[in-house]
């Protein structure tokens, strides 16, 4: 049974030469053209003809250079940016951790931020009350409850945001290097909650330069390369091959 | 929309705590705002030109109350999409939810500050008659009509960042075309009915039929306020989503 299927998929993003951001700036630029000057951007493909699925209780790593667009294809898996060809399909409850948090709001408490998100994930407030305590529990920030979010360190924000998503009981993470400014305490209760995860079938796409990680949890990995997929498979095969274009660049 | 319903609740209060948490004052701020406008306004209009309203306070303070619910609503859900970049950029829900508790904390906030500002009224002498009852039917169609305006606002802000200065002088200019501080009876004849084109003159003359002349309203007005609303909240909508998939990489 497949649970994420990415068709054919295809993500632009234009970059205009002048960015123009105001009404004011956009009267002066169609002045401009109306002189013979043209509006010129650069488009740029961030995804080109991208093809996978993911099945039931698969975990995916996602590899690939910065810049390769591992982290526009998790966005429009979790239907924050739109492709602009093919399609996406996912069933079942998508929760995304993304680089820094999941979706707080900076002058909201952590209290107060939890409620919020919780809704945001279709969980009602008293289902939420009841499981606030494990939440700060796993996160370890029991202490900070009443602080505004903006007050706690970017370790402490990706901990609390790791800490809530996993509670509020998906069927698919999309994780983006969220790991990357834990401690090596905290790193290693997450990845123990991983494989807590794949024992409930949980799907999990897991974008990550730890390539030990990847292999140890992914059975598939995806490769890509300046917005191209350049391979899609065993995890085994995929890395080697990406190590293999890593070494070929230098 | 019913299984967004906590989700609206839970907005809706953030926006308010928000809203009102960095000020000592919070609420009473917004109560000093009209009331200044009121004082100020009746010492230049009955004091100094002598316009010859009869009861000028009661005249203006429900029609500026009314055109404030409108401004303050508009300007406020401006930036509702702006404003919570953080949860647009992380994770997907209905974006229109975020311009929508923002008019519901807005809409909460003056109903605080319409509550607390009744008995003043009617200290001033302000009458109220059973005609009173057709007054939550108008606000009803002017927050139609504010959600209308406030998804323009806030998806084109998401693309057009001086949008907030622009509405700012329409605001200036919409204050002094609308009969707040002056009687729609002052309008020559052959403009009037252009003039009453514009859904906020029918709200505004609207309540203060209701609060200042005891009359009801017209049927044209409420008919009016309603069509316009429900046109102004379809364009609205259909704007919003022609924008919203790209929400994410403008903000």
């Amino acid at each position: 049974m497949e649970v994420i299927q990415v068709e054919d998929l295809w993500k632009r993003f234009k970059i205009p030469h002048e960015r123009r951001t105001t009404i004011l700036e956009n009267i002066a630029g169609a002045l401009q053209i109306l002189e013979g000057k043209r509006f010129t951007y650069e488009e740029f493909w961030a995804l080109k003809a991208i093809n996978f699925t993911v099945s039931y209780g698969e975990s995916i790593g996602v590899i690939g250079e910065n810049g390769s667009g591992k982290s526009t294809l998790l966005k429009v898996i979790a239907n924050i940016l739109r492709p602009d060809r093919g399609r996406i399909k996912a069933s079942g409850k998508i929760a995304p951790i993304l680089e820094l948090g999941v979706g707080f709001h900076p002058d909201l408490t952590v209290k107060e931020n939890v409620l919020v998100y919780g809704s945001i994930m279709g969980l009602k407030n008293s289902e939420v009350k009841k499981r606030i305590g494990s939440m700060l529990e796993f996160s370890g920030l029991e202490r900070f409850k009443d602080a505004k979010l903006k007050n706690l360190s970017s370790g402490m924000q990706m901990r609390l945001g790791f800490s809530v998503a996993i509670e509020t009981n998906p069927d698919i993470f999309l994780i983006d290097e969220a790991l990357a400014v834990g401690d090596m305490e905290f790193q290693q209760k997450c990845v123990d909650k991983f494989k807590e995860f794949k024992g409930e079938k949980k799907t999990i796409v897991l974008v990550s330069h730890a390539l030990n990680l990847v292999k140890e949890f992914c059975e598939k990995t995806v490769f890509l390369s300046r917005g191209e997929m350049i391979s899609f498979g065993k995890t085994e095969d995929v890395v080697k091959q990406y190590l293999k274009h890593v070494a070929g660049h230098n | 929309m019913l299984e967004y319903g906590e989700l609206v609740r839970n907005l809706t209060i953030k926006e308010f705590k928000l809203r009102y948490r960095n000020s000592v004052l919070g609420f009473i701020w917004s109560l000093l705002n009209p009331l200044a406008m009121m004082i100020i306004l009746t010492l230049v209009f009955s004091t100094l030109l002598r316009a010859g309203i009869e009861n000028f306070p009661v005249f203006l303070l429900p029609a500026l109350l009314a055109w404030r619910f409108f401004s303050v609503s508009t300007s406020m859900s401006l930036a509702s999409i702006i404003g919570n970049s953080p949860l647009v950029t992380k994770i997907y829900f209905p974006r229109w939810l975020l311009v929508l508790s923002s008019n519901l904390a807005n809409l909460i906030g003056s109903s605080l500050e319409l509550a607390a500002l009744f008995p003043l009224l009617i200290f001033l002498g302000m009458k109220i008659t059973y005609i009173a009852l057709l007054l939550p039917v108008i606000l009803v169609f002017e927050f139609i009509l504010i959600i209308g305006v406030s998804l323009i606002l806030a998806s084109l802000n998401v693309y057009y960042r001086d949008v907030n200065q622009v509405w700012d002088i329409a605001l200036q200019i919409g204050f002094f075309l609308c009969p707040i501080i002056y009687s729609i009876s002052l309008i020559p004849e052959r403009y009037v009915v252009a003039y009453s084109l514009n859904p906020m003159t029918r709200i505004i003359e609207s309540i203060r039929r209701i609060l200042y002349y005891n009359r009801p309203p017209t049927p044209a007005d409420f008919a009016i306020t309603l069509v316009s609303g429900i046109l102004l909240l379809l364009v609205g909508y259909i704007i919003f989503r022609r924008l919203e998939p790209r929400f994410a990489e403008e903000i």
